[in-house]
C-alpha cells in the first residue's frame, strides 16, 4: 500500500501510462465484517459522530475526520467505508471505525476487508464528438443527451464503466483495484483520440 | 283456502290470499303468513320469451376473470395513449412490442403506462421519427427519468444496437415542431417551408458547433425556432413554444443566447464584425447565415482561394444596409447607390451599376467597410432631414430593391438533412469548440494563474530580503494578470485578494504537490492525499 498517494509526487511512468495521464481515484468504496451483532441504537447512543434513523435507513452511519470517510454500520456487523481516497485510507479508516465499535464495547474483528468499487476521473484535455464514438462504439456504448450529458461506455475487459464528456472530462468507474481503471483508461485513449476535436 | 303449511300463531291450517297483494292470511287468527308467492316474472315455461340481461357485462361483479379484465384495460390505455400521442398508426406495433416484453400478459397500474410510454418511444425512435421523452413523460404523466429508465430497460431487453436504434434525430424534432406547433398554425406554407430549410441550416451548425453534444435537444429546438421565426418576422414567444414542447424556458434562452454568440463570432469575418455584438447580430443575422450558407457550398479546393476574402456582392451590401436601419425613411438612398457606387471598381465607368447585374461584382473589404461607414453617416443626415415626399419617393424605390433583399437561397446542403460524416466536413465559416470545454480551460488557466500567485507569495514570506529585487516586477505582473477576474470582489475572500481556494493552493504548494495536479482542480483529493494523510505509512 506504500504506493498510494505517489501520483501527485512522482514523473509519470509512461510504461504504465502511455498517455501520460494518470486517472485520480477519488472514491473508494470497502466492505469489512465486524463479525459481532450489533445494537446499533446503542452505538448511536454512545458515539459522537454517529447518526441513526431508523426509519430512513436501517443503519447507523458514522464518519470520521481523518481519513475523511463515512461508514454504515448494519446491524449484523457488516460495514460499508466510503470516501477514502486511496486503498490504503480506505483500510485505516475501515480500523478506525472497527476500533470505535470496539471500544463502545462490542467484541468487533476485523474480517473480510474488500475493496468493492473504485472511482477515478481525468481529464484528456480536447473535446470529444460523442455522437461519433456512439456511433461507432454503438455495441458498448449508450448516449441519450435527453436523460444524461456524458456517454456510458460499457467496456467488457476489464469489466469498467466510464462517463465520457464532451468537455474531455472521464470517469471511470466499477473497479475492484486501481490497476483495471488505469488498464480501462489506456484502453479508452486511443478510442478517444480517434474523436476528438481538433483545436484550431 | 288450506294448505299443508300452517299457521305459525295458531297453528290452523285455513288461509285466505289477499287479492291485492296476494299475501297468505291466517283465517283464524288474522296473522299475515311469510311471502311465498315468489314469482319469476321473466318467462318461466309458458311464460312470454325476453331478453336475457345478465348483471355484470358492464362495470362491477363482472364475470370475466381477473387476467381478461387486465388484458381489457391494458388494451384500452395503450389505444388511449397511442392516441394521445399521435400514434394511432403504429398501435399494433406498439401492442406487439408490449406483448413480447411482458410474454403477453400486459399489465395494470403505473408501471405499465409508463412502460407503453416507452414502448411508444422506441417504436417511433426505431421509425427514425423520435419523438421526445419530455413529451411522452408528460402524456403518460411520470417523471422523464422514470420514462427514461423504463425505456433504457426496454432497449436492453429487445437488445436494440446502432443502427436498428438510431440516435436521436434532432433535425426531425425540429421539422416536426415547427409543423405541429400551434405558433405556427398561422403562418403560410411558403414562409414556413423557408423556415424549415433556415432551421435545419442552422440547427446542423450548432450540431456542428458543438451546441447539441450533451445537451438536451428540445431547448436548442426551440432556441432555432424562435431565431428563425425572429428572420421571418413571425411572432413567436420563446416561453408559449417552450411551454408547448415541454421545454425549460430558461434552458431555452441559454441556447439562444449561445446561437447568437455563436453567430457574432461568424460575423467577425464582415469588415464591420466588430461593431456585431449579440444586441445587434439578429439585425445582422441575414448576410451572417447568407455568408455561412455560401461558404458551406463551396467546394473543398475553392476553400483554399476564397478562405480569407469571403465575396460580397452588391445586393448583400444593400440589403444588409436597408435592414440595419429599417426604422429610417430612406429618402436619399438613390443618391447613396449612386455615391456608392465609386468604390467598385468597373471597366465600364458609363453607367451606375444596375442593381441586378452587380451581382456578379466582387468588392474587398476594405471597400465595404468604408461604404458602410459613409452610409452610417448618411443615414444620420437623412434622418435630420427627411420629408414625407422623399419618404414616397423611397416606398416607390422599394420594390425595386425588395428583390435584393432576398438573402436566403436554400441551396446548401446543409438545409437538407446530412450525415454526421457529411455534416463535419461543411465549413460554415467557423469552427469552435464545446463551451464546457473552453469553460474547463479557462477555470484551468485561473487555477494556473491563483499557483502563480501562491508561490509569489510563499516566496515573499519565506525571503523577505530577496522578494524586494526579483519578485516585484514578477508579482506586479501577475497582479495585472489576475486584476481581471479579480476585480469583482469574491465570496468568501479572506484577506485582501486572497480567498479559501488561493489558501487551499498554498497548502498543497507548502506539501509538495505538484502544480499539474493542483490545476485539475481536484482540491478535496490532494488534500485528503497530502495534507490530511496522517497515520498512513
Amino acid at each position: 500500500m506504500a504506493e498510494q498517494g505517489l501520483e501527485g509526487s512522482q514523473p509519470v511512468d509512461l510504461q504504465k501510462h502511455p498517455s501520460g495521464i494518470v486517472p485520480t481515484l477519488q472514491n473508494i468504496v470497502s466492505t469489512v465484517n465486524l463479525d459481532c451483532k450489533l445494537d446499533l441504537k446503542t452505538i448511536a447512543l454512545q458515539a459522537r459522530n454517529a447518526e441513526y434513523n431508523p426509519k430512513r435507513f436501517a443503519a447507523v452511519i458514522m464518519r470520521i475526520r481523518e481519513p475523511k470517510t463515512t461508514a454504515l454500520i448494519f446491524a449484523s456487523g457488516k460495514m460499508v467505508c466510503t470516501g477514502a481516497k486511496s486503498e490504503a485510507q480506505s483500510k485505516l479508516a475501515a480500523r478506525k471505525y472497527a476500533r470505535i465499535i470496539q471500544k463502545l464495547g462490542f467484541p468487533a474483528k476485523f474480517k473480510d476487508f474488500k475493496i468493492q468499487n473504485i472511482v477515478g476521473s481525468c481529464d484528456v484535455k480536447f473535446p470529444i464528438r460523442l455522437e461519433g464514438l456512439a456511433y461507432s462504439h454503438g455495441a458498448f456504448s449508450s448516449y441519450e443527451p435527453e436523460l444524461f450529458p456524458g456517454l456510458i461506455y460499457r467496456m467488457k475487459q476489464p469489466k469498467i464503466v466510464l462517463l465520457i464528456f464532451v468537455s474531455g472530462k472521464i470517469v471511470l468507474t466499477g473497479a475492484k483495484v486501481r490497476d483495471e481503471t488505469y488498464t480501462a483508461f489506456e484502453n479508452i485513449y486511443p478510442v478517444l483520440t480517434e474523436f476528438r476535436k481538433n483545436q484550431q | 283456502m288450506s294448505t299443508s303449511r300452517i299457521c305459525s300463531n295458531c297453528s290452523e291450517s285455513s288461509f285466505t290470499r289477499d287479492d291485492v297483494t296476494g299475501n297468505l292470511m291466517c283465517c283464524s287468527c288474522g296473522l299475515l303468513q311469510e311471502f311465498d308467492q315468489f314469482d319469476a316474472q321473466i318467462g318461466g315455461i309458458n311464460g312470454p320469451q325476453g331478453t336475457f340481461v345478465h348483471v355484470g357485462t358492464t362495470g362491477t361483479g363482472t364475470f370475466y376473470t381477473y387476467k381478461q379484465r387486465k388484458l381489457f384495460t391494458a388494451q384500452n390505455s395503450i389505444e388511449e395513449l397511442t392516441y394521445t400521442l399521435g400514434l394511432t398508426s403504429k398501435n399494433v406495433e406498439i401492442k406487439t412490442m408490449i406483448s413480447a416484453i411482458t410474454e403477453g400478459e400486459f399489465g395494470q397500474g403505473k408501471w405499465f403506462q409508463i412502460l407503453i410510454g416507452a414502448c411508444a418511444y422506441v417504436v417511433m425512435r426505431k421509425d427514425d421519427r423520435p419523438l421526445p421523452m419530455a413529451e411522452v413523460a408528460s402524456a403518460v404523466g411520470c417523471d422523464l427519468y422514470e420514462l427514461g429508465k423504463m425505456i433504457m430497460r426496454v432497449v436492453d431487453f429487445l437488445g436494440l444496437k446502432r443502427p436498428d436504434f438510431p440516435e436521436f434525430d434532432i433535425v426531425h424534432s425540429f421539422e416536426r415542431t415547427l409543423k405541429n406547433s400551434q405558433c405556427f398554425a398561422a403562418v403560410e406554407s411558403s414562409t414556413l417551408d423557408r423556415m424549415r430549410k433556415q432551421g435545419i441550416f442552422l440547427i446542423q451548425c450548432a450540431v456542428k458547433w458543438f451546441l447539441s453534444t450533451g445537451r438536451r435537444p428540445i431547448p436548442l429546438v426551440v432556441a432555432i425556432l424562435v431565431l428563425v421565426a425572429e428572420l421571418n418576422k413571425v411572432d413567436v414567444l420563446m416561453e408559449d413554444l417552450a411551454k408547448e414542447v415541454h421545454a425549460v424556458v430558461s434552458t431555452c434562452r441559454t441556447r439562444y443566447r449561445e446561437l447568437l454568440e455563436k453567430l457574432v463570432e461568424v460575423a467577425q469575418v464582415l469588415p464591420w464584425g466588430k461593431d456585431i455584438t449579440t444586441k445587434n447580430v439578429i439585425k445582422n443575422a441575414p448576410i451572417v447565415i447568407q455568408y455561412m450558407e455560401k461558404k458551406s457550398m463551396l467546394k473543398p479546393c475553392e476553400k483554399r482561394k476564397n478562405l480569407d476574402q469571403p465575396g460580397f456582392d452588391l445586393a448583400d451590401v444593400v440589403s444588409d444596409c436597408l435592414r440595419q436601419d429599417d426604422a429610417y425613411k430612406y429618402g436619399t438612398v438613390g443618391e447613396t447607390s449612386q455615391k456608392d457606387s465609386q468604390y467598385f471598381l468597373l471597366d465600364n465607368n458609363s453607367e451606375r451599376p444596375d442593381i441586378q447585374n452587380v451581382d456578379r461584382l466582387q468588392i474587398s473589404p476594405e471597400c465595404l467597410s468604408m461604404m458602410y461607414d459613409k452610409f452610417l453617416n448618411e443615414v444620420r443626415c437623412v434622418k435630420s432631414s427627411e420629408t414625407s415626399e422623399k419618404a414616397q419617393e423611397w416606398e416607390s424605390l422599394r420594390l425595386d430593391l425588395e428583390d435584393c433583399r432576398e438573402w436566403w437561397s436554400g441551396k446548401s446542403e446543409l438545409s437538407k438533412k446530412l450525415l454526421l460524416k457529411q455534416l463535419l466536413e461543411k465549413d460554415v465559416g467557423l469552427d469552435t469548440m464545446p463551451p464546457s470545454f473552453v469553460a474547463g480551460q479557462l477555470k484551468c488557466k485561473t487555477r494556473r494563474e491563483r499557483i502563480k500567485a501562491a508561490k509569489a507569495r510563499i516566496k515573499r514570506i519565506m525571503h523577505p530580503l530577496d522578494a524586494g529585487l526579483d519578485d516585484t516586477s514578477n508579482h506586479n505582473s501577475l497582479d495585472e494578470t489576475c486584476h481581471g477576474r479579480k476585480r469583482k470582489k469574491r465570496r468568501g475572500t479572506v484577506a485582501g485578494d486572497v480567498d479559501w481556494e488561493d489558501l487551499i493552493i498554498e497548502t498543497l504548494i507548502l506539501h509538495k504537490v505538484k502544480e499539474k495536479e493542483i490545476e485539475k482542480g481536484y482540491y478535496n483529493t490532494l488534500l485528503d492525499l497530502h495534507v490530511f494523510n496522517s497515520g498512513i505509512i
